[in-house]
């Protein structure tokens, strides 16, 4: 009963004296402030490193939904290995993207030839790093056959459904 | 100097990006068939969901290269170097969009797959239980096939031995330990004189004789059953049956007698006609030996008849020898008589039958009688068959037996009374029924068996000879017809019994020529 007397007497002081405390706390802040740091500030390069990075992010997940589907038992069907085949294409997609972003970087205007034209050309002397770029160019050879792979699984998932629903 | 031309790097981005477009539509377009077709499906929500942002990616990147191609091909960098980080930020977000979706998942796949498999124990549970409803069904349709075979092989049984219970001629009954009937059949309620079966009734109380009774109950309770056990019961409307009966105790599960079953076989026609064979074999040894008899006393009567009435004349009429001659002579002829009456018994004198109308036969015995039972206070009542055939037979012989009957009914009724009459025709036994009535004193139970015996009689000594019925059962049976005593009286249409004596003669039909003309 005495305790809790007293501790209702600390809550009660304790109360009283902390208003002052945040109310000489705000002030000071107010008449000391300067650069006030409130925007982190973004240099170019950033979006591509957020890019590779979310490069990086795609083929992790797709990594995953790969060997996971292959891991489930249940999803062993025609469908699902079309869904692998895509999440394989896209993942050498991702690389390839990710590897052309970083060539590209040390590649510079006096490597290419007629700029923003039909006739743009990469300048000799062709380099392995040029051989890359120009490879990682033709991603379309990828995407494609992965977006392919992916219309057939979702086809057949359907096929199948419909087929199981009928019976 | 040459370099490597990007040419083909453009017209592969072009046509790529339009068909990364295309084909992740149609990815798109079968997720929502899918979605559509089982909504209630996980994977397929994922797929959709992951197909939209894998379209919105494909947008993104390839009208973004679509467009930088225009756009820097026609002269407009500028433009493009201000579309360029809006495109790449739609593709970097679009990209975590689809990895995002693919991390979902991976959580979402588990809590499905979590939800699935609950759901399948669910389903197996509910294939369980449908498979043990089914199991118990048939179980159930089995046992109730069984209970129908049963019941219906139960009912089969009861129907058959219902049907015996019911139909059988002999008396069949249950009744407890004390003797009240529990069950029993129509024939049995018939031996006992009922057309119903009454609220209760008790087997014991009809046994006729309790030395019977206590046999019947010793012996039950000894052996637990009797067999072909002879008895007299007497039925509710007093008549006596005589009864074969066999019956078992029953005893419950401590071994405690709870009744009995019993079947009682009605031997009354079977003994009454062993009786009268009985009776009849007994009447034709004392015929014969009456015949006998009478023959060999005939014939010396008819010698000492002869002197004595030789001896007459030769003594004066108003001598004391003429009249013991005279008592010599009344006693032998006396004795003639009884001999006669003897060969009429025994069938020895000769008879000549023609056709016969009972109706003026008992007549003419009635105008000869009826005075003399006037006289007496007895009143003659008459009931003739209208239309009755003729009989064969000796008329002669046929009015001593009437005339014998209505003397035994005068004597039955010293203080007066009625007679009656009454002929008939039972056309199912083909013959002629002649009934004499009389209100008189009845014939005691102990006697009856032995009032046709010659020279039984209850008059007094000389008022009689004993040979009147006699005489009378052998004229009928001479006839081929039968005479029987019922006493006492039992009244056809109201059942009750009345004190008197009847005596039926029956008599058969004399010939197919009568009924023809009955029939006429």
């Amino acid at each position: 009963m005495l305790i809790s007397t007293s501790q209702a007497n600390e809550e009660k002081m304790g109360h009283s004296s902390r208003t002052p405390k945040t109310l000489l706390i705000t002030f000071l802040l107010l008449i000391q402030a300067g650069n006030a740091w409130a925007f982190q500030s973004h240099g170019g390069s950033e979006g591509l490193y957020v890019h590779q990075m979310a490069h990086i992010l795609f083929m992790g997940a797709l990594t995953y939904l790969y060997l996971h589907t292959r891991r489930t038992q249940d999803l062993g069907s025609r469908g699902w290995r079309y869904l692998r085949l895509f999440c394989v294409l896209l993942f050498f997609w991702n690389l390839m993207a990710f590897a052309g972003h970083e060539f590209a970087l040390h590649l510079s205007l006096d490597d290419f030839i007629d700029i923003g034209t039909w006739n743009e050309q990469i300048a000799p002397p062709i380099s392995f790093l040029k051989i890359i770029y120009f490879v990682a160019k033709m991603d379309h050879f990828l995407t494609v056959p992965a977006l392919l792979a992916l219309f057939i699984s979702l086809r057949t998932f359907y096929l199948e459904a419909r087929e199981e629903i009928k019976k | 100097m040459t370099g490597l031309s990007l040419t083909p790097t453009i017209v592969v981005d072009l046509g790529g990006s339009g068909l990364v477009i295309f084909l992740s539509f149609m990815a798109l377009r079968y997720a929502n068939f899918l979605v559509k077709l089982q909504p209630k499906n996980f994977i397929w929500g994922f797929l959709f969901y992951f197909c939209f942002a894998m379209a919105a990616f494909s947008i993104s990147r390839g009208v973004g290269h679509i467009l930088r191609i225009i756009l820097v091909l026609g002269g407009q960098e500028k433009v493009w170097q201000q579309l360029s980080p809006w495109s790449g930020g739609f593709n970097t977000l679009l990209m975590i969009s689809v990895a995002s979706a693919i991390i979902y998942y991976h959580k979402g796949l588990a809590a499905y797959k979590a939800i699935r498999a609950e759901a399948e124990k669910l389903a197996e549970a509910n294939r369980k239980l449908a498979e043990t409803a089914e199991a118990l069904q048939k179980m159930n349709t089995y046992l109730e096939d069984m209970v129908a075979d049963r019941t219906r092989e139960l009912s089969k049984s009861e129907k058959k031995f219902r049907h015996f219970f019911e139909n059988s001629k002999d008396m069949v009954y249950f009744c407890d330990i004390d003797g009240k009937i529990t069950d029993i059949n129509q024939s049995g309620l018939k031996m006992l004189g009922f057309d119903s079966p009454p609220e209760q009734f008790n087997l014991l109380s009809f046994f006729k004789n309790d030395a019977a009774l206590d046999r019947y109950l010793s012996t039950i309770s000894e052996n637990g059953f009797v067999s072909d056990f002879e008895m007299e019961l007497e039925s509710s409307d007093g008549s006596a049956r005589h009864i074969l009966l066999s019956a078992n105790a029953i005893f419950d599960k401590n071994g405690f007698m709870t009744g009995c079953e019993g079947i009682a076989k009605d031997m009354t026609r079977l003994r009454n006609m062993t009786d009268q064979l009985i009776k009849q074999e007994k009447m034709a040894s004392v015929g014969q030996m009456a015949a006998g008899v009478a023959h060999e006393i005939n014939t010396p009567l008819g010698v000492i008849l002869g002197y004595t009435q030789l001896m007459m004349d030769d003594f004066d009429k108003t001598g004391e020898v003429y009249e013991n001659l005279q008592v010599i002579e009344r006693q032998t002829k006396a004795c003639r008589k009884i001999v006669a009456d003897l060969l009429k018994f025994s069938r020895q004198s000769d008879s000549a039958k023609v056709e016969v109308d009972l109706n003026g036969l008992i007549e003419e015995v009635l105008t000869v009688s009826e005075h003399n039972l006037n006289i007496s206070h007895i009143q003659v009542v008459r009931r003739f068959a209208r239309v009755l055939p003729k009989a064969i037979g000796d008329a002669e012989k046929l009015r001593q037996v009437f005339i014998n009957l209505f003397n035994n009914s005068h004597h039955a009724m010293a203080n007066g009374g009625e007679i009656m009459v009454t002929t008939s025709h039972d056309l199912a036994a083909g013959e002629i029924v002649a009934s004499i009535r009389d209100s008189g004193t009845g014939i005691a139970d102990d006697i009856k068996p032995r009032i046709f015996d010659p020279f039984f009689t209850t008059k007094e000594i000389g008022k009689g000879t004993g040979l009147g019925l006699s005489v009378s059962y052998g004229i009928i049976r001479d006839h081929g017809g039968s005479i029987s005593a019922e006493s006492p009286v039992q009244d056809r249409e109201t059942g009750q019994k009345m004190p008197g004596t009847a005596f039926h003669v029956r008599l058969p039909v004399a010939a197919e020529k009568n009924v023809i003309n009955e029939e006429q």
